[in-house]
């Protein structure tokens, strides 16, 4: 029978414990983004499978994500609707859904889908070679592991996610548009230049240098992830699962600091 | 190997897209803001420019034809709004024309209105400043509305005492909404009154009818009415009136200053109408001459049967008769 003082003592134990690991997560994942700048500048440049891993990421995200921002426009119109139709602002819709798609939701819902599917996927790929010590056996025989497999990926999200980010706003544009010529009677022409009208530089360009930055986030924590998996096969199961998660908390604090910022900048 | 280059070219092509849609999205929105295509600038000056920002639209009769660019503060009442309007526009907007700040709907963003001026004054120069109008602030408007509030709310306490005082019956409305009897007798008089107004507007029509029937050939009342000359006559007769009771009081006075002389003096006049002596004397005078013509009368009686005399009578008489039978 414990007493209570060593259940305080165990919980504190354990809050430190998870506080230091948490440090500790932090700092590594700094260190290995310090590296990530480091390798990425340095020749040899790893192009073709930087292409290849752009091909995986992009190409192969691009059903997923057009399906989710079609489906994401014509929700937010048909939800979006009644309420407007109440206060006599339907008219406004295109504005609305144009620039919450734009600003928010397109970049956000995009990244989270990629978060998902890439980040696991970058997690679980890494780990199962490190659990077969592929990557060992790399640097055993000469080849930058980090270089080869870390840097490609990271650049491949990072260039990719911002081009999927647009597909997805023109998409769930198409889905609001689609809903709103059925229901509304606007034709798509005035649709989209009434969102177009809405918009200004302020939505798009800071909607797609966050785009930069969701990606790098997903490509950096599903490669530390994958990369530092521990030995057995249930490493690639947590190495999978941490990276989705991990990546998809560190998008919104990153969200919120893009937000913060562009608002600084675009109030000035 | 060949698996990679499809892979690179469907990348490619992915790329491609994507980037030509940024590209598309980045025109679109420049597009709208005038930042491609030929322009040309203009300003205006405003006291107040009611949260007009950066980009905001200017219109020309309703269509967008270019941005707000830049908005600079001159002095404290003085700020400068320079604008960018497409080129193609300037074959329209004439140096007379007004830039006013408005809004787009009721909730929507401010904009520059530019209105067409009346006169045909030459066509507006890149640089040039137009003329503008200044609307009343809502912040005014709210101001005003504010003071109106007040008023109204010591309009309303006033009422409140007034209605107070006539709910409890103070004051002659107070008793005309209270008091029943006065009721009853207002009642009684709007009854009479309806009456009286009911008679009069029979009556009105009756003597309508009776004007109507006036028959203004013939009728005396018609000649009275319609005919100028009788008009004339009768006001020819008015005047001759007029003068003749102005004679007849002159004479009227002339009698009275008559009888004064008569009253007063001492002719004969004076002495018949006031003497009694005489009257008496008179009156003596009058019994005797009476008594002297009954005997006169007698002797003349007397004289119709004397021998002498009588055959004259007779006379008299015959001729009397004769004359009554060439009268029958």
């Amino acid at each position: 029978m414990a007493t209570l003082q060593e259940t305080v003592n165990s919980r504190a134990n354990t809050v430190l414990k998870g506080v230091k690991n948490f440090v500790i997560e932090t700092g590594e994942l700094s260190h290995f983004a310090g590296r990530f700048f480091k390798e990425a500048l340095k020749p040899p440049f790893e192009f073709k499978e930087l292409l290849r891993q752009c091909y995986h990421m992009g190409n192969r995200s691009l059903v997923l994500v057009g399906v989710t921002g079609f489906i994401i426009g014509l929700v937010l119109t048909l939800q979006s609707r009644p309420t407007l139709i109440e206060f006599g602002a339907v008219s406004w819709m295109p504005n609305m859904v144009g620039i919450s798609i734009v600003r928010e939701i397109g970049p956000v819902i995009t990244a989270l889908i990629c978060a998902g599917r890439i980040a696991s996927g970058i997690g679980a790929e890494l780990g199962s070679m490190r659990v077969t010590e592929q990557i060992d056996a790399m640097e055993v025989s000469g080849t930058n592991p980090f270089k080869y497999l870390v840097v490609t990926r990271i650049l491949a999200t990072t260039l990719m996610l911002p081009l999927l980010v647009i597909f997805g706003d023109v998409i769930a544009l198409y889905g609001s548009a689609l809903v709103e010529n059925l229901k509304g009677d606007v034709s798509f022409q005035l649709y989209f230049n009434t969102v177009f009208d809405a918009l200004g530089f302020g939505d798009l360009v800071p909607a797609s240098i966050k785009s930069f930055f969701f990606g790098f986030v997903i490509g950096l924590v599903g490669c530390y992830k994958g990369y530092y998996s521990k030995k057995g096969t249930a490493g690639v199961g947590v190495a999978a699962n941490t990276a989705v998660v991990t990546a998809s908390l560190l998008l919104f604090v990153v969200d919120f600091i893009a937000v913060f910022v562009s608002d600084i900048f675009y109030d000035l | 190997m060949e698996k990679t280059t499809a892979q690179n070219i469907r990348l490619g092509i992915f790329v491609i897209i994507g980037t030509l849609l940024l590209v598309t999205a980045a025109y679109l929105i420049g597009n709208r803001q005038n930042m491609f295509g030929d322009t040309f600038p203009l300003s205006a000056v405003f006291k107040n420019t009611n949260g007009l920002q950066n980009g905001n639209n200017v219109r020309f009769s309703g269509i967008n034809v270019g941005t707000v660019s830049r908005i600079e503060m001159i002095n404290d009442t003085t700020i400068k709004v320079h604008m960018i309007i497409e080129e193609k526009m300037s074959a329209h907007i004439k140096k007379d024309a007004v830039a006013t700040i408005g809004s787009d709907g009721l909730v929507g963003s401010m904009l520059v209105n530019i209105v067409p001026g009346k006169g045909d004054a030459d066509l507006v120069e890149p640089g040039d400043q137009l003329k503008s109008y200044s609307k009343i602030a809502s912040q005014d408007m709210l101001s005003t509305l504010n003071t109106t509030n007040e008023n109204a709310a010591l309009l309303t306490a006033e009422l409140l005492q007034v209605t107070e005082s006539l709910t409890q019956g103070k004051g002659t409305l107070g008793r005309l909404l209270n008091d029943t009897i006065m009721a009853n007798d207002l009642k009684h008089t709007i009854t009479n009154l309806k009456y009286s107004s009911q008679e009069a507007s029979t009556t009105l029509a009756a003597l309508n009818n009776m004007i109507k029937n006036i028959d203004f050939e013939q009728s005396t009342a018609g000649v009275l009415l319609a005919d100028s000359i009788s008009g004339e006559q009768m006001r020819s007769i008015i005047s001759n009136l007029e003068n003749s009771s102005n004679g007849i009081e002159k004479i009227v006075g002339d009698l009275g200053v008559l009888l004064e002389d008569v009253k007063g003096g001492k002719g004969a006049l004076r002495y018949l109408s006031q003497d009694t002596t005489m009257v008496n004397q008179l009156e003596s005078t009058m019994l005797n001459i009476e008594m002297g013509a009954e005997k006169f009368n007698q002797n003349m009686e007397a004289l119709k049967h004397n021998f002498l005399t009588r055959g004259y009578f007779k006379k008299l008489e015959r001729q009397q008769k004769k004359e009554a039978k060439k009268v029958q």
